[in-house]
This record gives C-alpha cells, structure tokens and sequence, in this order.
C-alpha cells in the first residue's frame, strides 16, 4: 500500500492493470471518508489496432478485429465481415446467417456465465464463482464443437462462414443446452432467493434510465434501467428479423438488475439456438467475394454480449481499408459506471465496476483520495477486495 | 420515431436546405447527412431534442488528406435509424466546437478524436489523455495519414533515446 499527499483531497487509484479483465484502466478516486465523490477514468495502452487495419488486406482484418476483444471475439468478426459484405453490396447465405446467430448467441451464453461467475467471485461468493465456471465449460465445448476453437473461432468470413454445422452437431448442442437450462434455473434461484448475495447488491450502483440513456450506456447496462433497446430487436442484423426472442429488461437499474437481466438473456439465448437449429435453411455457407473493394462507406452495428458494438468502414478500391473505426460496448459504458460509482462505498467499487462487465485490464491499482484528511494511498486489487469483504464482514 | 427520409427532410427545413450539402441512404437504417460545419451544432442539438435521436454512438473521425480536410461523422441512433451527420474541417486548422453539453456521452468521445487526429473540441472538459500514455509526444496524432507506422515508430524510438519516460 502507498500513499501520497495530494492537494487537500484523498486520491484513490484504481488500475491500470487488473487480472480478470483484458484492457488496462486506471480510475482515480477522490473519497470522503468511505464515501466516493468523484471518479476520473483514464484507459491505458491504446493498441492501435484501427491504425493497423489500414496497412493489411480485408482478410487479414478479420482476424485483426477477432483480437480486439478475448471474451466476445466473434462478434468482432460478425460485425465487421458484416460490414465488408455491405460495402460490396451482398449479403451472406441463409445458411450462414443463422450459423452466425448459433455461434454468436452461444458467445453470449459464455460471457454473461463468465461474468457471473467474475461477479459472485467479486461478491466473495466463491463456491458460485467455481460451479458456473464449471459449467460454462460445456457452452466451451459447443463452441469448440462447432469451430475447432475455444476462444477466437474464426468461423465467420467474408461472404459466409468457413464450418458447417452437421445434423450430429446439432444433436449435441441440443444436449448441451439442456444441461445449461437446468443448471441456469439453479443459479435464477441463487440470485432470487440467495440472502448473502442479495443483501450485498440490491439497491447498490443506481442507474437512472434518464442518465443511462444521456450518457449513451449500451447493452445490459442501459437494459437494466427498464430501457428496452437491443440491436438484435431494433436493427435486427443477420437471421434476427425470423427469429423470435424477448428483450429482457428489468426496472431498478442496481447490480441486482445487471444480474437480472444477464440471466434472463441466457434463457433467450438458449431459445433463440433452439429456433434456429430447428429452422435453419438448407444451402451454401459461402459465396465468392473479390479481392478488391469498390470505393464506399458504412456503418455496421450488431449486439456483443455487453451491448452495442459498432463499425465504421471505408474502402478506396484497393485490397485494403481506407478507414477502420471500432467503438466497443465497453468505451460507451464508461461515463455510466461512473456516474454509478458516484455515492458508493469504497467496499462496493468491485462489484460496481464489475457490474459493466468492462472488458478492460485493470489488475487493479486503486488509487484513492480522501478529500478531508489529506493523504491518498494506492491498492492492487487484491487488497481493495480484501477490504470489501473485510468491510461486509466475511473475511 | 421518423423514417429515414421524413428525418432528413425535417432536418433541410430546419437548417435551411443550403446547409445540407449533401445526403447519402445506407438501406435499411442508415443514412450519412453531410453539414456545412458552422451549423453542426445546430443540427444535432435538433436531430436529439426534436428527433428524439438520443443515442450518439461514436464519433468517427477520417482523414482526407488528399483534400486536405478531417472529416467528422457523428452516428445518431433514435432506437432504430441512424443519422450519420457528417462535417469537413480544414485539416490545417482543425477545429469544432463541443457538444457535451447537449449529449453528456460524448466526452469520451470527442477526446479520443482529439488524441488520434488532433481535432481540438472547444468546451470538451476533459484535458489530460485518455487513451494514450502520458510521455506520448504531443505533436503525434497517430492516426493521421501522414504519421506512417513507420514514421510514429521512429519518432518514439527518438523520444526514448531523449530520455522520455512512459510512452
């Protein structure tokens, strides 16, 4: 633990590395006492990756865009093969559509069981944390089934995808989703009846849907606020017009509602596979694109697991893009969290900021700032953890 | 909610159909509007009260070198459609004013454009990096077309060999 004096407030700094989570941020607190009254955000390690598009092919952008993110890095190559297919005016095969939606929402089903999992742990809920990690590795398995890879598939491609799923395959993602059904009913259970993790997130982070919606949240966290706006429903993308689905919404925007809504997305999620393996059309996966794009411009959306991600791209006629613009959920999730963590104790800002699901690394340095008595200090994550659960009393 | 079509229309006679230089229909949802920059402003602060466009996606900033202007696009999202309102800028003195205070979400936003092109945003609050590391020089605005890979690259090796830390 260091401290430094700063001004006549108490700085807290919190990041810029962080072991759970994949991008480096760095929030400074500035506390009254236990209380946070102002939080400073500040990312790390631009990785320039928009930069670097410019200087490769179409092709070797998809798999540049699948390494922006490790937990949702198919829906960085929907989104942007998506794109690459409206620049050339053509569309995907039926087949290959839903395929994309069978792979994407089985992404969806690992991250929000992955977050669970990180929130129950964050929460000091350990034995939740290993039994939905523990089955999270069968949704693993699927996708492992389906693509070969556990974590970057590289299964969607430009004009289609690049694997088929086969009548056997479809059988044992039945079974899978099965088993996953089951278990989620035993963790809606913990989440609705469960009083040591109840008492530890109702009525903690209140977002309001009015800030939610002037601070441009996406996803879960504008969901949770009772705002009903899904990309899939409003600009429906891909097979999503044919399928049927709810959005799930719940009104009183606290880490409870985040929990809420994120389950209750699993049960869609598991739904809409089960439409789409039964109606999925027969035919190609793939057509033939050329190599070199016409000049023409974008804008791609499509529904990660936490919220809206966006492209934006221009071509200029060669093998290579003009322009390659990334807006990730997370970047506009930002302003949100930390106008929830405004008015929290500083035993609740794991849980808080976890809520988010950021996809940032932020091994956690916590920098804090007492506004009164004048000193600030820095935590890694484990001591900030240490003290919350310490503070709720179960260390 | 309006239709793409009947948006754009409220929008020509709002500003005044000589402020819109020109319109661009993405079937199904999208469109790229393209501003005269001094009533930017004007029309997003229409486009998010009147329009009920609320949700600013991003803003995308584009280098267009060969013209010598920066383009800005700022992706409205009222639910459904999206309105791409889109300004050029000279690129030798690149400038805009903020909207912060229309869309609060836009901070961050603005200033990553800020720190990649050098687009300076005036009234935007935010005034150290966001993004970039803290020794990053001040003159690099990475994703202008004429700072090269290869050219930011020697540029920091410079930097590191002055002794500069944190970049």
């Amino acid at each position: 633990m260091s401290e430094k004096e700063v001004g006549t407030a108490f700085e807290v700094p919190i990041g810029p590395q962080h072991p759970a989570l994949k991008e480096p941020i760095l929030l400074l607190f500035k506390v009254d006492g236990d209380i946070v009254v102002d939080v400073w955000p500040r990312i790390h390690t631009h990785r320039g990756i928009e930069k670097a598009t410019e200087s490769r092919n179409y092709i070797q952008n998809i798999y540049l865009c699948e390494r922006v993110c490790g937990i949702c890095s198919f829906i960085h190559t929907l989104v942007y093969t998506q794109g690459v297919e409206k620049l050339l005016d053509i569309e995907a095969p039926p087949r290959a559509q839903y395929i994309r939606v069978i792979v994407s929402e089985l992404e969806r089903i690992h991250s929000h069981t992955l977050w669970l999992g990180v929130a129950a742990h964050e929460l000091g809920f350990d034995t939740l944390f290993y039994y939905v990690w523990r089955d999270r590795e069968v949704v693993m398995d699927l996708l492992e089934l389906i693509s070969g890879n556990r974590v970057n598939y590289a299964i969607s491609t430009i004009g289609g995808v690049r694997r088929d799923i086969s009548p056997e395959v479809a059988d044992k993602i039945r079974k899978g989703l099965d088993i996953l059904e089951k278990r989620m009913d035993v963790y809606k259970g913990v989440v609705e009846k469960e009083p040591t993790l109840r008492e530890r997130v109702v009525g903690v982070g209140k977002l309001s849907p009015q800030d939610a919606i002037a601070l441009c949240a996406v996803g879960p966290t504008l969901r949770m606020t009772g705002v009903k706006r899904d990309v899939r429903a409003d600009d429906p993308y891909q097979a999503y017009d044919e399928i049927p689905f709810n959005v799930i919404t719940y009104p009183t925007g606290d880490v409870l509602s985040q929990i809420i809504v994120r389950v209750g997305e699993v049960y869609e999620s598991i739904n809409i596979i089960r439409y789409a393996l039964d109606h999925m059309p027969s035919g190609p996966i793939k057509v033939k694109v050329p190599w070199y794009i016409p000049p023409n411009e974008v804008i791609s959306r499509g529904e990660a697991p936490r919220g809206e991600l966006f492209y934006y791209l221009k071509s200029n006629g060669t093998e290579k893009p003009e322009r390659v613009k990334i807006r990730t959920p997370t970047l506009a999730n930002i302003p949100s969290v930390c106008k929830m963590l405004i008015g929290c104790h500083v035993a609740d800002i794991p849980i808080i900021f976890a809520g988010i699901d950021p996809c940032l690394s932020c091994t956690g340095r916590f920098a804090f700032i007492d506004e009164k008595k004048n000193k600030s200090w820095i935590w890694n994550n484990e001591e900030l953890k240490r003290y919350s659960l310490k503070w709720y009393g179960k260390a | 909610m309006v239709s793409l079509e009947e948006g754009v229309e409220k929008l020509k006679s709002y500003l005044g159909a000589g402020n819109i230089l020109d319109v661009k229909f993405q079937p199904p949802r999208n469109c790229f509007i393209l501003i005269r920059a001094d009533k930017l402003r004007d029309a997003i602060s229409y486009m998010v009260n009147e329009l009920d466009c609320k949700h600013l996606i991003t803003i995308s900033g584009v280098d267009l070198i060969k013209d010598n202007q920066f383009e800005l696009i700022y992706h409205l999202n009222d639910g459904t459609n999206t309105f791409s309102l889109r300004t050029r800028i000279p690129r030798d003195n690149p400038k805009m004013v903020s909207i912060v205070d229309i869309v609060p979400g836009a901070v961050f936003y603005e200033r990553e454009v800020y720190e990649l092109f050098g687009i300076t945003f005036e009234g935007n609050p935010r005034k150290e990096n966001f993004i970039l590391s803290d020794g990053w020089p001040a003159d690099v605005f990475p994703l202008r077309k004429d700072w090269t890979i290869e050219r930011i690259r020697e540029r920091l090796e410079e930097e590191r060999r002055r002794g500069v830390k944190g970049i």
